[in-house]
């Protein structure tokens, strides 16, 4: 036991072991687990991304506001409806799961979360909130950034992207993120007599080919984690239920269970779910619901393995939408809107000021209270105990007392 | 034996075509690419032109170079080899076939609803929804309407399946590979989703129009997408209408399709959404409502006027960002991705200064020294649908093969035809690449050496998203169950308490049952849709490596590396993969081993094509 504490100590060993004890169902990862101390390295990230613009209004209702019944008299939620917060808030009739985070004391809402000048471009905004820097010409992303910090050796398997292309957010200049989609296509198939070729990677030709270069560094990291992932995933049960759409979520789970190296991981409902223009309040509530079975499930799930104390789960979108309906019973795209940060370590309740109805910009626009970053600054500072100024983030950001 | 002679006599010279190429390219100074002729936008010189550069050409103007394809353009030269694919209106191309349809009846389809709870309200409004009546009496009395619905949704997506199918055979089979290089081009520019237009014969019509139109004129191909169906229905068009303009349709225009990100401001797009109101589709054509058109004034760019959409369009084209913006995307989908401002403002002004016509920038491009230089050559990184249609074409394969499935395997690799990921299309170059995906590409080669077999026909069985409940309703409904307890949702975890919402409260609807409409909807389309042909490659490279007179396991690894590869491959590979061949050979000999080397061969391409150098092109 003694031995495989110290070992745990060193990444490349500590790889290793996992490595073997991956071969090894069962009796090796509950070993390793037990041997590992809980202490700030085990400290987990897990973003959720919201792509398409989620409605905040109606999803976190100011039911207490008439301008919101005013603004939407078809689409406003009735307050019989909600799940109530307080004596101004209440959710979305479809959030079950949050509701009962909520009310553990498990889950934090940030209202009004934007910034300056904004977008209403789903591709220009979601790159604003990936890089962290809104008009600016960023190349690396926020979460690739964060892992800059808190490992600056680049570790292989630090960032986990489930997707089936690399989101910006996690574009590093240090970490090749690990992004997959279906665990069970991340490994090389071959044939018996290939397998000592199949895997092998020759040191990248100095021939000033960039793509090349990137294509052999590429490869020899694939080799490392892709087992990793694929064992975790095929390997895991669980009983606990996460809606009809477990969002990637599961996989996590499974990875964390797994001991995976990651410190963040980065998943989402995917393909502009949130982008509802048209006849939303169906559609909306039925999002919100696969969201909020998915988070709440992932969460008892993470209990349920022993590790809630060290994962905590932050879910965005890149705008809210605008306050006033449209004329198609939808809503288009807006500004401010709320986040949320769930999990055992977090001390739930709301942060920040509610946007406010009544004063609205010349386009009929929300003004966000909070600028985003400041919840971004949060997790580093508070959960990962990273500074955020300067390297992660450009300026300081105040944080929440979250944790 | 007079057909594999020929074929063999191309093969051969090819083969001495090739010659030079590993010696140019490995030729040079280790640590940077020579920067000859880089922004330089002059054409080569006829004595320049060669087989290296042929295939350069036929990589990126098409999907890679037949043996025939070099063969021609050493005899033409690269103007006329250049001129023949930028304008191929005269060249004969038997594989331009047309789209077989399955013949899916679509009455009363249009206007399609929404959603279901939209068909089912207006079931319930009217007593019929999408050319079905509700039932007088008896149970479930809109059921009809919603196995309509669901039979609509899955048909279209099966048909797109055939469609992106039948596109593919096109890439492969072509004579004519840049109108099918620059449709895959405006496909992702022009990004139009299957999942959000929901008709199968909206996309069908996207596709032709960009086959038809993506090397004319790009102001004529502007509107024609526009006002095309699909991409009206994509971007919620339909309900951009006086009064209450929506803005997504202008959004994307300008910043998607023909300015890019920053060069206008949110009221330029207020006001352009007002003057593409009305614009609107019925069924499969264009409409304009006339009654739902703002024509009162509009400030757009400093300039004020009674616009409409063309004449938004041709303000849009006048603008500088326009033509350099267009260019600049050509530029970096055929050629590389870093581009220099003042190479940029050029190709665009050669894009303005010939209206908009597109052949003239692309024949620039396509001659220039700079297409030809060091740094735009094997440096592309592979889209999934080159990545396949070009080790297709290499193969000297005659059509796309059914089994491992197109749609699958450019789905898994990130590039899934009539499904770009998001309005911006798909992310080139570097984003094609991660460790997953690699893996996945040499997966594929796998697959098409060694095709699971075991898969046959199962691709319009209910596998993917929905499928599980699918198969599970439809299991129930045969052993004889009634429609309530066959579509009862199976319990997970805890009954009750620990279930999630979701889970509870599904199909609670009295007129119909949302669940039996999905598995019949499913059911009934499966009927009516064509089978893809589930035929496998007929792989042979024990003809190619004889053909190519190679001797040893090290010529057979050579000639295999030159038919393939856009870069040469290490020497240690090479090495490694010569040892594998002789291995599994039991001799270095060709002559002794031909009788039954075909598997080896494979086996030791599959190890070639999964390497990192063969995603270059």
């Amino acid at each position: 036991m003694k031995d495989i504490h110290a070992q745990k100590m060193h990444d490349p060993s500590r790889r290793a072991l996992l490595a073997a004890g991956l071969t090894l169902p069962f009796a090796v990862p509950r070993l390793a687990r037990a041997a590992t101390a809980a202490g700030a390295d085990r400290r987990i990230l897990v973003i959720f991304e919201m792509s398409g613009g989620n409605d905040g209004l109606n999803t976190v209702v100011p039911y207490a506001d008439d301008t919101y019944y005013r603004l939407r008299p078809n689409i406003g939620i009735r307050r019989d409806r909600l799940r109530t917060l307080d004596d101004r808030h209440g959710l979305n009739p479809g959030m079950t799961g949050f509701e009962r985070l909520y009310k553990d004391g498990r889950l934090a809402i940030v209202h009004g979360c934007g910034y300056d000048q904004p977008s209403f471009s789903h591709f220009a905004s979601m790159a604003y909130w990936h890089t962290a820097a809104p008009n600016s010409g960023e190349e690396t992303g926020w979460v690739g950034r964060l892992a800059d910090v808190l490992r600056p050796g680049g570790e292989a398997g630090t960032l986990v992207n489930i997707a089936t292309s690399q989101t910006l957010a996690v574009r590093s200049r240090r970490h090749v993120p690990v992004v997959f989609d279906d665990p069970e296509r991340f490994v090389r198939q071959a044939r018996f007599e290939e397998r000592e070729l199949i895997e092998r990677v020759q040191p990248p030709p100095e021939d000033g080919n960039a793509a090349r270069r990137y294509l052999y560094e590429v490869a020899a990291g694939a080799r490392e984690t892709s087992r990793q992932v694929r064992d975790a995933c095929a390997r895991y049960r669980t009983p606990v239920d996460y809606g009809l759409l477990p969002l990637d979520l599961q996989k996590v789970a499974a990875l964390i269970d797994a001991d995976l190296p990651a410190r963040v991981y980065y998943v989402g409902y995917r393909n502009n779910a949130f982008d509802t223009h048209v006849h939303q309040v169906d559609q909306h509530q039925r999002l919100l619901t696969y969201v909020s079975d998915a988070i709440s499930g992932f969460l008892r799930d993470v209990e349920r393995i022993g590790r809630a104390d060290d994962v905590v789960l932050m879910a965005f979108s890149e705008f809210g939408r605008r306050p006033s309906e449209n004329a198609n019973l939808g809503t288009d795209h807006g500004t401010a809107g709320p986040m949320f940060i769930a999990g055992k370590p977090v001390r739930g309740g709301q942060y920040g000021d509610p946007v406010d109805l009544g004063r609205r910009a010349a386009d009929d626009n929300l003004h966000h209270t909070t600028d985003f970053r400041r919840v971004y600054a949060t997790l580093a500072e508070g959960w990962l105990g990273v500074k955020s100024e300067g390297a992660v983030l450009r300026g300081r950001f105040e944080p929440f007392a979250l944790f | 034996m007079a057909p594999f002679n020929r074929r063999a006599a191309r093969i051969c010279i090819l083969a001495l075509l090739l010659g030079p190429w590993a010696a140019t390219a490995q030729g040079q100074a280790p640590g940077a690419l020579t920067r000859d002729g880089v922004d330089d936008l002059r054409p080569i010189d006829e004595a320049q032109w060669n087989a290296q550069r042929a295939a350069h050409l036929f990589e990126r103007a098409g999907f890679g170079a037949s043996p025939r394809d070099i063969e021609r353009a050493l005899a033409d030269g690269a103007r006329a080899t250049v001129a023949r694919l930028v304008r191929p209106q005269g060249v004969v191309d038997p594989g331009a076939v047309a789209f077989e349809p399955s013949g899916i009846p679509d009455a009363g389809i249009d206007p399609f609803p929404e959603g279901r709870p939209q068909a089912t309200d207006a079931a319930k409004a009217r007593g019929e929804a999408i050319g079905v009546q509700v039932k007088p009496g008896g149970n479930r009395r809109a059921q009809p309407v919603v196995d309509k619905f669901f039979f609509w949704l899955r048909v279209s997506a099966l048909e797109c399946n055939r469609i992106a199918y039948w596109w593919a055979n096109r890439m492969l089979a072509t004579e004519r590979p840049l109108v099918e290089k620059i449709a895959l081009f405006w496909h992702g520019h022009f990004a139009t989703h299957e999942d959000k237009v929901r008709d199968h014969r909206k996309m069908l019509q996207q596709v032709e129009l960009l086959q038809r139109q993506g090397l004319g004129n790009f102001r004529d191909l502007l509107i024609a997408v526009a006002q095309d169906p699909a991409m009206l229905a994509f971007l919620d068009a339909g309900v951009n209408v006086k009064g209450a303009p929506n803005e997504n349709f202008a959004r994307e225009i300008l910043e998607m399709f023909t300015m890019g990100v920053g060069q206008y401001g949110e009221r330029d797009i207020r006001e352009a959404a007002r003057a593409f109101t009305g614009w609107n589709f019925q069924g499969t054509r264009f409409r304009f409502d006339a009654d739902k058109h703002d024509d009162g004034l509009k400030t757009v760019f400093g300039r004020e006027g009674r616009y409409d959409g063309v004449q938004m369009i041709d303000l849009i084209l006048e603008q500088p960002a326009t033509a350099d913006y267009i260019a600049g995307r050509l530029y970096r989908f055929f050629v590389r991705e870093e581009l220099a401002p003042a190479t940029a403002r050029h190709l665009g002004a050669v894009l303005r200064d010939h209206r908009y016509e597109l052949a003239p920038l692309l024949e620039t491009i396509f001659l220039s020294r700079d297409f030809y230089s060091a740094p735009s050559i094997g440096t592309h990184i592979k889209g999934p649908v080159e990545l396949l249609v070009s080790t297709y074409r290499r193969l000297g394969l005659a059509s796309v093969p059914g089994l491992p499935d197109f749609n699958e395997t450019t789905r898994a690799l990130g590039q899934h035809l009539l499904h770009p990921p998001t309005v911006a299309g798909w992310a080139q170059g570097r984003a094609w690449i991660t460790p997953g995906l690699l893996i996945e590409r040499g997966n594929f080669v796998r697959d098409l050496m060694f095709p699971d077999f075991m898969a046959v026909a199962n691709d319009r069985y209910p596998l993917i998203t929905v499928g599980a409940e699918v198969r599970s309703v439809h299991e129930r409904i045969s052993r004889g169950l009634d429609v309530t307890a066959a579509t009862k949702p199976e319990e997970t975890m805890s009954a009750g308490e620990g279930m999630s919402q979701a889970n509870r409260t599904l199909d609670r609807e009295e007129d119909f049952n949302t669940r039996y409409g999905s598995y019949r909807g499913w059911q009934k389309a499966v009927e009516i849709i064509k089978p893809i042909p589930r035929t496998l490659a007929r792989v042979d490279l024990s003809a190619i490596v004889l053909a190519g007179n190679a001797r040893t396991t090290a010529d057979a690894v050579d000639l295999l590396a030159r038919r393939f590869f856009s870069v040469p491959p290490g020497r240690a590979d090479r090495q490694a993969w010569t040892a594998f061949l002789t291995g599994e050979f039991g001799t270095d000999r060709i002559d002794r081993a031909q009788t039954y080397m075909e598997d080896g061969l494979r086996l030791v391409l599959h190890l070639m094509l999964s390497s990192p150098d063969y995603q270059l092109g």
